[in-house]
C-alpha cells in the first residue's frame, strides 16, 4: 500500500512538474519573442481559446449546439464601453457590469427557448446574434455602425491600456487559465454531471432528479458571461469595437477550436485553439498574396481533413493513441488505474458479489 | 411496516386524444415489499408506470405518496422525494463510462453526493452491489442489454431511494440471466427499497411479488397474491382464452 502511495504521489508530481514547464514557457515567451506581429497571434489565441471554452460548455458539455456566441462576446463588448465613455468609469467595473448584464440579457432571452430542444436552440441563438447586431446598426445610443472607440492615453493599469502588447498578452494568459480552471472546477461539480446527463438523455436526467430547464439556463449564463468577458478583453485591446464584431462568422470562429480540440474535453478548445489560429495566421501571412482567398481555402481543407477523419477531435484521438500510452507510461510514469483508485477513494474491492 | 402505504393510486384516467388508455385505476403499494404489475401488451401498464413517476399526469385522478398528494409532481422533483425509476428503453448516458454513469446520479436526490470524491466512491460501492464493477471503466454504450439493464437499477439506486419503480427490467433477458436479475431485485429489497415492478415473465413475478395487480384494456382486473392471481378466471382468460363451454 506504501508503495502504491509513492507511485501515485510522484505521478502528481511528475504531471506538476510537465503543467509547470508548458507554464514557464508561456511566462518567458515575451521576454525572447520581441515581435508585435506574433505576440498579436498569441493574443488572438488567448481571447479565442476562451471564448471557444465558453461555447463548449454549452455546445459540447451540455450538448446545445449555440451559433451566437459573438453576440454574447460583443454585448459584453458593447455594455463594457458604453459605461466607460458615458460614465467614465473603471475598464476593471466596467467588466463586471458587461458580463452581468449579458448573464441577464442571456437567461431572459433563452428561459423560453429552452421548451425547444436540438436544432431549434441552434436557430434561436442564429436568430438571436443577428437581431442584436441589426439593433445595434440602427441604434443611435449604441454608435450606431460607426461603432464606439475606447479614449486612448497614457500606459495605466487602472485603465487597462497600453500601447505595448505584452501586457495584454498577460492579462489573456491569465483569463485563459482562470476560465480553464473554472470550467474544469464546473466539470467536476454537481452541474457539469448534470450538464452531461441533459447531453446523453434528458428524460434520465429527470429520471435522476435534474431540472434539465434549470441546468441549460445556468450553463447558458455562465457561458455567455464568460464571452462577455472576452468582449471586454477584446475591446480593451483593439480600443474600438462596432457591429461587425457580431457577425455569423465570429460565432463559428468560437466553435471551431472546440471541434478541432475535441469538444468532450475541457482542454479541447485549448488545444484547437493553439493550433488552428497559428495555422490560420500563417496561411495568410504565407499565401494570401499569391492568390486572394487561397488562405481560406487552405484552412477549410485542413479543417474538413480532421472533422472528416478524426470527427471526436484531437484529444477524442490522442486519448486512445499510442502517444498518450507513451508519455503516461514513460514521461509521466503513470500508476495503472486500479492502484489510482486505490488510493484515491476509501472503497475496498472485496466483498465481490458472486 | 408502516399502516398507510406507500404508494396509493385513486382512480386514474388517463386519455390520449380519443383513446382512454386507462380507465379508473386504484391500488396502493405496500411499503418494504415488492408489488408487481402485469397485463397483455397494451393493457396500459407503462401508461399507468408514467403516471406514477410523473412523465405524465393523468387526466383525473390522483396519486399519493405517504399519504401526500404528489399527483402533478414533476419528473426531477421525485428523487428528493426518496423515489427513483428505471426506463424499459434503457437510457444509459452513452459516452459516459459505468462509473461516471452512476457517479452522476449521486449528485442528486434527498442526500447528495459532496463532492466528485464522495460521488466516485458511492458509484463504486454501487457497482460492487450490483456486479458491475469490473465494467466501472467501460463506456455505457458499449455494453450488452443484460448490463445496461443492471446499470438502469445502479444509477437509479445513486439517489437513494426508498421506493424504487422498474419498468420491464427483465424483458430481453434469457433465463440465466433473469435469475440473476431477480436476485438483485430481491437483494435490492431486502436493503430497504420498496420496489414496484412491471413485467411480462410470469416466473420473475411469481418468485418475487407478494402482491400483484392485474391491467387488461386499461382497467385493473385482479389483485392479490400471485397464486391468487393465476387461478382468477378472469385473468386466465385474459392470457390463455376463453375456456370452452364457459360461455353461451
Amino acid at each position: 500500500m506504501d508503495e502504491k502511495k509513492k507511485a501515485v504521489r510522484a505521478y502528481h508530481r511528475n504531471v506538476g512538474i510537465v503543467i509547470g514547464l508548458i507554464l514557464l514557457v508561456f511566462l518567458i515567451i515575451p521576454v525572447f519573442v520581441k515581435s508585435p506581429y506574433i505576440l498579436n497571434i498569441f493574443v488572438l489565441v488567448f481571447y479565442i481559446s476562451t471564448l471557444s471554452m465558453a461555447w463548449n460548455l454549452l455546445g459540447g458539455m451540455t450538448g446545445q449546439n449555440s451559433l451566437g456566441h459573438a453576440a454574447y462576446m460583443g454585448l459584453g463588448a458593447y455594455a463594457s464601453c458604453l459605461l466607460i465613455t458615458n460614465t467614465g468609469a473603471n475598464p476593471w467595473v466596467a467588466a463586471i457590469f458587461g458580463m452581468i448584464v449579458v448573464g441577464l440579457v442571456a437567461g431572459v432571452i433563452f428561459y423560453p427557448c429552452f421548451i425547444l430542444r436540438g436544432p431549434y436552440f441552434t436557430l434561436v441563438s442564429i436568430a438571436f446574434g443577428e437581431a442584436l447586431r441589426q439593433f445595434i446598426i440602427n441604434s443611435s445610443f449604441f454608435g450606431r455602425a460607426s461603432g464606439i472607440g475606447l479614449p486612448f492615453g497614457k500606459d495605466s493599469w487602472l485603465d487597462f491600456r497600453f500601447g505595448s502588447k505584452v501586457p495584454y498578452y498577460y492579462v489573456g494568459l491569465v483569463m485563459v487559465i482562470l476560465i480553464y480552471l473554472l470550467m474544469k472546477k464546473i466539470e467536476r461539480s454537481r452541474m457539469g454531471y448534470a450538464l452531461r446527463t441533459i447531453r446523453e438523455d434528458e428524460d434520465a436526467a429527470a429520471a435522476m432528479g435534474i431540472n434539465p430547464t434549470r441546468y441549460k439556463i445556468m450553463a447558458v449564463v455562465v457561458s455567455a458571461m464568460v464571452a462577455a468577458l472576452v468582449g471586454f478583453y477584446y475591446a480593451c485591446y483593439i480600443r474600438y469595437i462596432d457591429p461587425e464584431l457580431m457577425i455569423q462568422a465570429k460565432s463559428t470562429e468560437s466553435v471551431l477550436p472546440a471541434v478541432v480540440g475535441g469538444a468532450a474535453y475541457v482542454e479541447g478548445p485549448l488545444v484547437g485553439g493553439l493550433l488552428m489560429i497559428p495555422l490560420s495566421e500563417f496561411l495568410r501571412a504565407k499565401y494570401s498574396a499569391m492568390l486572394p482567398g487561397i488562405n481560406m481555402l487552405l484552412y477549410a481543407i485542413v479543417l474538413l481533413i480532421v472533422i472528416r477523419f478524426r470527427p471526436s477531435g484531437i484529444l477524442g484521438w490522442y486519448m486512445h493513441s499510442r502517444v498518450k500510452t507513451f508519455i503516461d507510461t514513460k514521461i509521466l510514469r503513470k500508476p495503472s488505474v486500479e492502484i489510482l483508485e486505490e488510493v484515491e477513494f476509501s472503497v475496498s474491492h472485496g466483498r465481490k458479489e458472486a | 411496516m408502516a399502516d398507510t402505504p406507500i404508494i396509493e393510486v385513486k382512480h386514474i384516467t388517463k386519455r390520449f386524444k380519443g383513446l382512454t388508455a386507462v380507465k379508473d385505476v386504484s391500488f396502493s403499494i405496500r411499503e418494504g415489499g415488492i408489488t408487481g404489475m402485469i397485463g397483455p401488451n397494451g393493457a396500459g401498464k407503462s401508461t399507468t408506470f408514467n403516471m406514477i413517476c410523473g412523465y405524465y399526469p393523468p387526466t383525473e385522478g390522483q396519486i399519493f405518496f405517504r399519504g401526500k398528494d404528489i399527483t402533478n409532481k414533476k419528473a426531477y422533483e421525485y428523487t428528493k422525494m426518496k423515489i427513483a425509476r428505471t426506463f424499459q428503453i434503457m437510457k444509459p448516458l452513452k459516452n459516459l463510462s459505468v462509473l461516471e454513469n452512476v457517479a452522476a446520479s449521486t449528485y442528486f436526490g434527498h442526500d447528495p453526493a459532496r463532492n466528485e470524491r464522495d460521488a466516485k466512491e458511492r458509484a463504486l460501492e454501487l457497482l460492487e452491489f450490483t456486479g458491475l464493477y469490473d465494467k466501472r471503466h467501460v463506456l455505457a454504450k458499449d455494453m450488452g442489454t443484460p448490463d445496461q439493464k443492471r446499470l438502469e437499477m445502479a444509477r437509479a439506486l445513486g439517489t437513494k431511494p426508498e421506493l424504487l419503480f422498474l419498468d420491464e427490467n427483465m424483458a430481453g433477458l434469457n433465463p440465466a440471466e433473469t435469475e440473476e436479475a431477480i436476485r438483485l431485485i430481491r437483494r435490492i429489497n431486502e436493503s430497504g427499497v420498496t420496489i414496484f415492478l412491471i413485467e411480462h415473465i410470469m416466473q420473475a413475478v411469481v418468485s418475487l411479488c407478494e402482491e400483484v395487480i392485474v391491467l387488461h384494456h386499461g382497467e385493473k382486473i385482479a389483485e392479490g397474491t400471485p397464486s391468487v392471481v393465476m387461478n382468477d378466471p378472469n385473468v386466465m382468460e385474459v392470457y390463455l382464452g376463453k375456456k370452452e363451454g364457459s360461455h353461451a
